[in-house]
């Protein structure tokens, strides 16, 4: 049971990775978006009308993807004063009661996000001519990664393994 | 009732430790099938949240200043800072403070500039006899004189929370009298107790390596003209010029110094998403707070009381800055510029106070507020590259607390301070 967990994480771990990369590609794709649009506007002067529309795309397919890689990295921000005041053995508990919160979130980005898809089929965006379907994808897509990587936790969490240790190191090379 | 649902269970899920975008999402969520309406409203903001042109800027500036920290612009303005004020009593603490005026000119981040400062500046210091204190202290306090000047992402946060009416053009322009005022004061601080530990100084190294040393750094410090020119002159957008410094900071370290390498591009990307992924997602999270206490008159409300106890400004202005320093000690800037913007704003725009002074205040104020336990993010990266206790961090950190404090006082009453430059342009 336990090895198949270990596997299984493993595996999120792959999935995460690949979220991130997909979201670097992300960052680079907006990047050259940008400089191609200020490079018409001020040398061609001919400015793409769709560049605006599809950078916004891209950027909020990054933020979903790198939001849900951060709740498996655990880098997103929090007030963490009372988790340092009370004794250890009470953390698995509070960081349980804050998983499901997270896990409530998610879920509703997937429900009521797929409402939204739905609902956009028939809209178009407009000058990129997509259905307003693509503008709230990113939101189920992080959902069911959210969803995912927080039941992973809860699960390795039952099973005994360290998922609360907190790592300096980490905070650190993140800056 | 729906305010206690709103604030309280926020509060709670706070207080357990639940991230604060998720925090906020719930806390929307709960009160808005409280009051009747669908639920469908906190994912669709969500999503416009993120969605203003305005805001790629943050991941571009973010990303720059990772290209720069990593690829070596900043060593080289150290340097240069280093020939420039070494020679004074303190010598590397003045270089510390210059370099970070420097950098901070290029970079937004204070996260970034104290680990690119202090990665370089606190190991020389121990080196030559500082105390690891004073070397962390000096680059923790010193790092907030980016939040100040341009490109600061703190304040195009800070404009779109304030509704994306008040000029970024002008908020950039705003903190730079105040920045140089905190470098000043730093400074100051600096030598004197440099002076009462006996710190050494550094030769002077002539004017021609001097010289030499600016030539070598001066391919980064055209950014600050490239960045502050675009955007004061309104050739660029604050985006289109975030992004030019993208492309400018990419090159410079592949073809000028040569120090870009496949690895290094991979973890300034990595790092750029992670950094911009965790705070726009609070930005999309806290639109649909926003939206509730907008809906719910929190902040006529609030102004309402704060008015009944006084109609003096600067008592106003000193509630709020004793406010946002205790927040501040708590919580880090970014969420509470996005969660406190749309509290404070309207109420000190009745009480006459200029949106751009407020937010010079803000941005000053709640940069202390990362330098103070429990949660002080550019102490902790400055106390873990010179490998001290936060606690030995605090225990000599309060010369350079008074400066900051000093600083703060004068630009909250000083308006003209903030105000001035701008007007210059106009």
């Amino acid at each position: 049971m336990k090895n198949g967990l270990l596997a299984a994480s493993r595996l999120f771990g792959a999935i995460s990775t690949l979220a991130l990369w997909l979201a670097g590609t992300g960052l680079v794709a907006m990047t050259v978006l940008v400089a191609y649009q200020v490079f018409m506007r001020y040398v061609v002067n001919a400015s793409p009308p769709w560049t605006e529309g599809a950078s916004i795309m891209i950027m909020s397919w990054f933020i979903f993807l790198g939001a849900a890689v951060g709740v498996r990295e655990k880098f997103h921000m929090g007030f963490d004063v009372l988790l340092y005041a009370l004794p250890d053995s009470a953390k698995p508990w509070l960081r349980g009661v804050s998983d499901v919160a997270i896990f409530a979130f998610a879920f509703g980005m997937i429900w009521y996000g797929l409402e939204l898809a739905i609902r956009g089929w028939s809209v178009r965006i407009p000058v990129l001519g997509l259905p307003q379907t693509f503008t709230y994808l990113p939101i189920v897509v992080s959902g069911v990664l959210i969803c995912l990587f927080v039941l992973e936790r809860m699960a390795l969490r039952l099973a005994g393994e360290p998922v609360d240790v907190e790592t300096t190191e980490a905070a650190v090379s993140e800056a | 009732m729906e305010y206690w649902i709103l604030f309280g269970t926020f509060g709670l899920l706070m207080v357990v430790g639940t991230p604060i975008a998720f925090s906020l999402g719930i806390a929307s969520f709960a009160t808005i099938v409280y009051l009747g309406r669908p639920p469908v409203v906190v994912f669709q903001q969500l999503n416009s949240g993120v969605s203003p042109f305005t805001l790629l800027a943050i991941p571009f500036f973010i990303f720059a200043g990772d290209l720069m920290m990593r690829g070596g612009i900043a060593a080289r303005i150290i340097a240069f800072a280093g020939a420039l004020v070494g020679h004074i009593r303190g010598g590397l603490g003045q270089v510390n403070v210059v370099a970070s005026t420097l950098f901070g000119g290029i970079s937004g981040s204070a996260v970034a500039e104290a680990a690119a400062v202090g990665g370089i500046m606190i190991p020389q210091m121990k080196a030559r006899g500082y105390g690891a204190d004073y070397a962390v202290n000096v680059t923790s306090m010193s790092a907030l004189i980016a939040l100040l000047l341009p490109p600061s992402h703190n304040m195009i946060i800070y404009s779109l929370s304030g509704g994306g009416r008040i000029s970024i053009a002008d908020l950039f322009t705003a903190g730079i009298i105040p920045g140089l005022m905190l470098a000043l004061a730093l400074m100051f601080t600096a030598y004197v107790v440099a002076r009462r530990r006996g710190y050494p100084t550094e030769p002077f190294p002539g004017f021609a390596k001097t010289l030499q040393y600016l030539v070598i750094s001066i391919p980064g410090l055209l950014l600050i003209a490239i960045i502050f020119g675009g955007v004061r002159s309104g050739i660029f957008t604050a985006t289109e010029s975030s992004c030019i410094a993208v492309i400018y900071a990419f090159l410079v370290t592949l073809l000028v110094y040569r120090t870009m390498s496949w690895s290094t591009f991979v973890h300034c990307v990595s790092g750029a998403v992670r950094t911009t992924a965790m705070v726009l997602f609070i930005i999309g999270a806290a639109a649909s707070f926003g939206w509730l206490m907008a809906y719910l008159r929190v902040a006529p409300i609030l102004t309402d009381m704060v008015g009944q106890l006084t109609s003096d400004p600067l008592m106003v202005l000193l509630l709020i800055n004793v406010l946002l320093l205790l927040l501040g000690t708590f919580m880090d800037m970014g969420p509470l510029i996005i969660i406190t913007t749309p509290i404070f704003l309207p109420m000190v725009s009745s009480f006459g106070v200029d949106p751009v002074h407020f937010g010079v205040i803000m941005i000053l104020n709640l940069g202390i507020g990362l330098n103070t336990p429990p949660l002080g993010p550019v102490q902790f990266v400055a106390a873990a590259v010179g490998k001290i206790s936060i606690w030995a961090a605090m225990r000599s950190v309060w010369p350079f607390y008074i400066a900051g404090i000093i600083v703060l006082g004068l630009v909250t009453y000083i308006p003209a301070l903030s105000l001035w430059l701008p007007s210059l342009f106009r």
